[in-house]
C-alpha cells in the first residue's frame, strides 16, 4: 500500500484538534464563588458519566473523520498484480465500418481480426462491441457472454459514413468517466488519414484506456473516383442543360478513364479522359434529355480499382415545362416588358416563358395558368381583370407589381391595395437620386442582387406599408420593396418602375439576378441541389410548417421515420448512400441522390510514428497486437487506487458524526 | 409604597448611608401609625402630683393653669439604653446571588439600628467590626456627631479574612461594662456550639443579645443547574459539586444549621433571627423594637 500525495498525510495533525476540545477543554467550566463550601460535600453526578460515554464516541467519529480527510487527500493505493486486474478490465471491440472499408477485404478481414481477439479473451472478461462511423454505435453492452459478442461483430455491415476518430476519442473519454476499470480498446480500421480530426487532441484517450491497432490495410493502393458533379436539380429546356464531373486519383498513375452519364439506368453519353497521376480532371456533358418528372442520373467511370463503391455519383434531375409569366404593362411603356424579357432570358436554364399583354387587353386574361403575373407601372386596370387577379392571389398566386410614374396618379396600388401617399421625384427635389438604405437581406432576390447596392433611383411613390413587411428602404426611408401576403399567395412591390426612366435598375448589372431569384421566389422553386452527402442533415420543414407529416424513403424502399417521428422530426440524418424519395411537409414531392464523403476515397493511412503517439507509447503496432491475449507476467503489478473506498467511508463517518453531535447538543440544551 | 423604599434592592441605589438609614426608619415609623405596641421614648407617659425638690422644668404648666396644681409630665423615653452592634466583616459576608451583598444588607441594619437609636431615642449606639480580628471599636455614646462616627465606621467595613469568634468576642468583652443590647450580625459560617459558647459570655454581663443570621437566598437554596465548580470566599477552596446534592442534601444540613444555631442560642437565652437579603430591612428592625419594649 501507498499514496499518492503522501504529503496529505500532514494533515492528520488536525487530530489534535478534536482531542483539545474534548479532553482539555471538558474542565474548562466557569467556577463560581460561594460563601462557604462548610456544607458542601464533593460528588460526581452520574449523568456526567453517562455524557462522557457518548462524549467519547463524538469524539472518536470527528478523529476518524479527520483522518480519513487526510487519507482521501493522500490518495492511498494497492499494488495489484496485473492478473488479478485482468478479470476488471473492460474490452472494447471498435470495428470500421466506414466507406471506405468496402475497400477489398477490409472489413471482413476486420471482422475477423476482431473474432480472433474475442476468441483469445478469458471467460471472464468483459466485453463490448462498437462499430464506428461518423458516430460510434454500441452493438452490445459489456457482458461475457461470447456468442453475443461474436454475433455483433458477424453482424456489422459496411457503411457508407465516414469514420471519424475525434468522435471516438470524445466517446471513449467520456465511456471512461463512468467506467472505473481500466479499459482495453481495440480498433480494427483501415486508419485513413482523412479519418483523423483536425486537432490531434481530440482523438486523445484518457490514461486508463490502453490502445492496441488492428490496422487491416497495409498499403497505400491506388484509387479513382468522381470527387464532385455539378448537375441541375431542375431542367426546364434539356438542351440548355449540362453536367460537369470532376475526376480525381489517389495515389495512382496517369490513365486513360471512361467516364459515362447515365439517366435511368441507361448510360446516355460516355467520355474517354485522361487523368494525370494522382491528379484530377474535369468533364462535361451538354445537353441533359431526360424524361419529365424525377429521373436517377450517375456519373460513372471504369475504375477497376480497390474501393468500386466510389466510381459512381448520384443525382436526381427533375424535368419541367417552364412556368409562364404574364407580364401587364401601359401600351406606351415598351422599355420594361423588353428588360423584363431579357433578364428572365439571360438567366439560365430558361425556367420561365414570358407573355407580354397591355393593360387594357387584359379583360379576358386569365392569371391562373401563369407562375405569377407582373403588372408594371400601369394607369388603370381593367376591373374584371383585377378582380380575377385579386382572386388568384388569394388562390395561392404571386403577383410582382412595380409602380412608377403611371401608378403615382392612382389613389391605390393595384393587387397591393395600399395607399399612395406621395409621388416622390428625386430629380426635381435636388437630390437627384437616391440609393437603397436598408435591406432584408433573407430574402434570395436581395441577396443575390447585392442589396442593389449602386442602383440610382430618381423616382418612387411613397406608399403607406399597412400590414406589408418592408424589404428594402431607400435612403430617406421610402420604401422601396414591399412584401403583403394575401390568402395564400403574396404580393410583391416595388416602389419603383422596372423602366430605365425612374431608375437604372434595369442597366445595372444586379438587375438579372433581382428578376431571376424574384421569379423563383413568386413561383415557388426554391434553390435546391439533387445530390447530397452521407451524414448531412435534410431540412423536412420550416417553422410554420409543424405537425405536418413527412415522409422519407430509404434507398431500400423502407420509410426509416416512425409515425411519431414523422410529424415532429424537423431534420434527417442521411445515412446511407443512393436515392432517398421525400414528400415534405409542404407538400411537394423531391428526389434526391445521397453519395459517400468523398474523402473516404484518399485510402492513405496514417504514418507510423503518428499511430505511436495515440498509443502512448514509441513501441510497434505489431508488438501491442501479439500481446493480446496473452497472460501478464505474474511480476507486473499496477497501482489500485482506494479513494472511492476513503470517501465512502467518510461520508458515513461525516453522517455519524452528524447523528451523534445533534444528539449531545440536543442533551444540553435540554439540561438547563 | 412606603415599602417598597425599604427593599433591599432598592436601597443599593441610594449612597449614603445616612440617608438608607433614614429612609428606612422613617418609612417604618411611619407605617407603625396603625400599631398600637410599638412606642418611643418621648411617648408621654403619665402625670405625677409636684413634691418639692423635682426638677421644675418637668411641671406642664397648662395643667397648673387649669388647675392651679402643678403636676410633673413623665415620658416613656427617659429610660436610657445602650446599643452595641458586632459586625462580621469576613469575606463570606461579600457574596450575593442578586443587588445586594450580605455585607451590605447588614450595613444597612446596622445603620438603621443606629439611626433609630441615636437620632429617635437618642440612646447610647456602639459598633464593633470583627473578622478573625477585632478590626474597629467605636466606643457607645450619645456624643454629638455619634451616629456620623458609626455610619463612617460601617462604610469602612469591607469584608476579608475569615470568621473566627473567639478572639474578637474575647476582646470586646472588656469594653461591655454597661448593660444593654448586643446586636450581632453575622452569617455564623461556624458550627452553632461554638459560635453560642464564645457569644454566650456576652450575655452573662446582663446584655439583651440578639443574632442577626444574615443569608442570601442562594445559600439557603442554591440552584445549580449542572455540575459547577464552587469557590470558598474565605479559604479560597474548590469543590466541585452537583445539583442533585445542592438540592437535597445542602439544604438539608443548612436547615439543620439555621435550627441548631437558633435552638442553641434561644436555650442561652439568646434571641435569633434569620435575615434572607432579598427580605425588607423593617423585620430586623421590628425585632429590635420588639426586644427593646419588652426590656422597658
Amino acid at each position: 500500500m501507498g499514496f499518492l500525495a503522501p504529503w496529505f498525510l500532514a494533515g492528520a495533525a488536525l487530530l489534535g484538534l478534536p482531542l483539545y476540545l474534548h479532553l482539555l477543554q471538558r474542565h474548562q467550566t466557569t467556577p463560581r464563588s460561594f460563601s462557604s463550601l462548610m456544607f458542601f460535600e464533593k460528588r460526581t453526578q452520574s449523568s456526567i458519566k453517562h455524557r462522557r460515554l457518548r462524549y467519547w464516541a463524538l469524539l472518536s467519529l470527528r478523529l476518524a473523520l479527520l483522518l480519513l480527510l487526510a487519507l482521501a487527500f493522500a490518495n492511498p493505493f494497492i499494488n495489484r498484480s496485473a492478473a488479478s486486474m485482468a478479470s476488471d478490465k473492460l474490452m472494447l471491440l471498435v470495428v470500421d465500418d466506414s466507406f471506405s472499408m468496402r475497400a477489398g477485404t477490409r472489413l471482413a478481414d476486420a471482422k475477423q481480426a476482431a473474432l480472433s481477439v474475442l476468441d483469445s479473451r478469458t471467460p471472464s472478461e468483459r466485453a463490448q462491441v462498437i462499430s464506428l462511423g461518423s458516430q460510434l454505435q454500441v452493438l452490445t453492452q459489456a457482458t461475457q457472454d461470447p456468442g453475443a459478442l461474436r454475433a455483433a461483430v458477424e453482424s456489422i455491415a459496411p457503411g457508407d459514413t465516414r469514420a471519424s476518430f475525434g468522435e471516438l476519442g470524445r466517446a471513449i473519454r467520456a465511456m471512461a468517466e463512468s467506467i472505473p476499470t481500466p479499459i482495453e480498446l481495440h480498433l480494427f480500421s483501415d486508419l485513413k488519414k482523412t479519418a483523423m480530426p483536425a486537432s490531434f487532441a481530440e482523438m486523445a484517450l484518457p490514461p486508463n484506456v490502453s490502445l492496441v491497432l488492428h490496422p487491416v490495410a497495409k498499403d497505400v493502393v491506388p484509387n479513382w473516383t468522381i470527387e464532385s458533379v455539378d448537375a441541375p436539380a431542375q431542367v426546364w429546356d434539356p438542351k440548355k442543360a449540362r453536367v460537369q464531373a470532376v475526376i480525381a486519383g489517389y495515389h495512382t498513375p496517369a490513365a486513360m478513364r471512361t467516364v459515362s452519364l447515365v439517366v435511368n439506368g441507361k448510360s446516355v453519353a460516355t467520355r474517354t479522359i485522361a487523368v494525370p497521376a494522382s491528379g484530377r480532371v474535369s468533364v462535361e456533358f451538354q445537353g441533359l434529355d431526360v424524361p419529365y418528372g424525377f429521373s436517377r442520373c450517375e456519373v460513372r467511370i471504369d475504375s477497376a480499382d480497390a474501393l468500386p463503391a466510389d466510381d459512381t455519383s448520384l443525382f436526381a434531375v427533375q424535368r419541367a415545362d417552364p412556368g409562364r409569366v404574364l407580364f401587364v404593362h401601359e401600351p406606351s411603356d415598351s422599355r420594361s416588358p423588353l428588360y423584363f424579357h431579357s433578364a428572365l432570358d439571360a438567366a439560365a436554364e430558361s425556367a420561365f416563358v414570358m407573355d407580354t399583354i397591355a393593360a387594357e387587353q387584359t379583360e379576358n386574361a386569365d392569371p391562373s395558368r401563369y407562375a405569377f403575373v407582373v403588372v408594371s407601372d400601369v394607369l388603370s386596370l381593367p376591373a374584371p381583370f383585377e378582380q380575377r387577379l385579386r382572386k388568384y392571389v388569394q388562390g395561392g398566386g404571386s403577383v410582382l407589381v412595380a409602380a412608377g410614374t403611371s401608378a403615382a396618379h392612382r389613389p391605390r396600388v393595384p393587387v397591393f391595395d395600399e395607399k399612395i401617399e406621395a409621388p416622390r421625384y428625386y430629380a426635381s427635389e435636388g437630390q437627384r437620386f437616391l440609393t437603397v438604405g436598408a435591406s432584408d437581406t433573407s430574402y434570395p432576390f436581395v441577396e443575390k442582387s447585392g442589396q442593389m447596392a449602386g442602383v440610382k433611383f430618381y423616382f418612387a411613390v411613397q406608399v403607406d406599408p399597412g400590414n406589408a413587411q418592408v424589404i428594402s428602404r431607400l435612403t430617406d426611408q421610402t420604401p422601396l420593396l414591399l412584401e403583403k401576403k394575401e390568402g395564400e399567395g403574396r404580393v410583391l412591390l416595388l416602389t419603383s418602375g422596372l423602366d430605365n426612366l425612374t431608375n437604372d435598375f434595369p442597366l445595372h448589372p444586379a438587375f438579372v439576378p433581382f428578376v431571376e431569384q424574384s421569379a423563383r421566389y413568386l413561383a415557388g422553386i426554391d434553390n435546391r441541389s439533387g445530390s447530397r452527402v452521407v451524414d448531412s442533415f435534410l431540412d423536412l420543414r420550416t417553422a410554420k410548417e409543424q405537425s405536418i407529416g413527412v415522409e422519407v424513403i430509404d434507398p431500400d424502399g423502407r420509410r426509416p421515420l416512425s409515425l411519431k417521428e414523422a410529424t415532429t422530426a424537423q431534420t434527417y440524418q442521411l445515412s446511407r448512400a443512393g436515392f432517398y424519395q421525400l414528400r415534405l411537409a409542404n407538400g411537394r414531392q423531391d428526389l434526391i441522390g445521397v453519395n459517400p464523403d468523398r474523402r473516404e476515397s484518399d485510402l492513405d493511412v496514417i504514418p507510423d510514428d503518428v499511430l505511436a503517439l495515440w498509443r502512448g507509447n514509441t513501441s510497434a503496432p505489431q508488438q501491442a497486437t501479439t500481446a493480446i491475449g496473452q497472460p501478464q507476467p505474474e511480476s507486473q503489478t499496477k497501482p489500485f487506487s482506494l479513494w472511492w473506498y476513503v470517501m465512502l467511508l467518510l461520508l458515513i463517518a461525516a453522517v455519524a458524526e452528524s447523528l451523534v453531535s445533534s444528539q449531545y447538543l440536543g442533551t444540553q440544551r435540554e439540561g438547563p | 409604597m412606603v415599602q417598597r423604599f425599604l427593599d433591599p434592592a432598592v436601597l443599593t441605589s441610594i449612597s449614603s448611608l445616612e440617608l438608607v438609614a433614614k429612609t428606612v426608619v422613617e418609612g417604618f415609623v411611619a407605617g407603625l401609625h396603625r400599631s398600637p405596641n410599638f412606642g418611643f421614648s418621648q411617648e408621654f407617659a403619665e402625670y405625677q402630683a409636684y413634691t418639692p425638690g423635682d426638677d421644675l422644668r418637668h411641671i406642664d404648666w397648662n395643667v397648673y393653669a387649669r388647675t392651679e396644681r402643678a403636676y410633673l409630665k413623665k415620658y416613656r423615653g427617659e429610660t436610657n439604653t445602650l446599643l452595641t452592634v458586632l459586625l462580621d466583616a469576613s469575606n463570606s459576608m461579600r457574596y450575593t446571588s442578586h443587588a445586594v451583598t450580605k455585607m451590605d444588607y447588614a450595613r444597612y441594619v446596622a445603620a438603621s439600628l443606629f439611626y433609630l437609636t441615636a437620632v429617635t431615642q437618642r440612646d447610647a449606639a456602639g459598633l464593633i467590626v470583627f473578622d478573625d480580628e477585632l478590626r474597629e471599636y467605636i466606643r457607645p455614646s450619645t456624643r454629638q456627631g455619634q451616629l456620623h462616627r458609626l455610619l463612617s465606621g460601617l462604610e469602612h467595613a469591607e469584608p476579608r479574612a475569615r470568621t473566627d469568634y473567639a478572639k474578637p468576642i474575647h476582646h470586646f468583652q472588656d469594653f461591655l461594662r454597661r448593660r444593654g443590647f448586643v446586636v450581632i450580625i453575622s452569617d455564623f459560617y461556624e458550627q452553632p456550639d461554638v459560635i453560642v459558647r464564645n457569644i454566650e459570655p456576652l450575655r452573662f454581663h446582663g446584655n439583651e443579645v440578639i443574632l442577626f443570621h444574615v443569608l442570601d437566598p442562594q445559600e439557603i437554596q442554591p440552584k445549580l443547574n449542572a455540575p459547577s465548580t464552587l469557590i470558598d470566599l474565605e479559604t479560597q477552596e474548590t469543590m466541585e459539586v452537583t445539583p442533585d446534592y445542592a438540592r437535597k442534601e445542602y439544604r438539608e444540613k443548612m436547615d439543620g444549621h439555621i435550627k441548631a444555631l437558633q435552638d442553641r442560642a434561644q436555650g442561652a437565652g439568646m434571641d435569633y433571627y434569620l435575615m434572607v437579603t432579598d427580605r425588607p430591612l423593617d423585620d430586623a428592625l421590628r425585632e429590635y423594637l420588639t426586644k427593646r419594649q419588652g426590656r422597658l
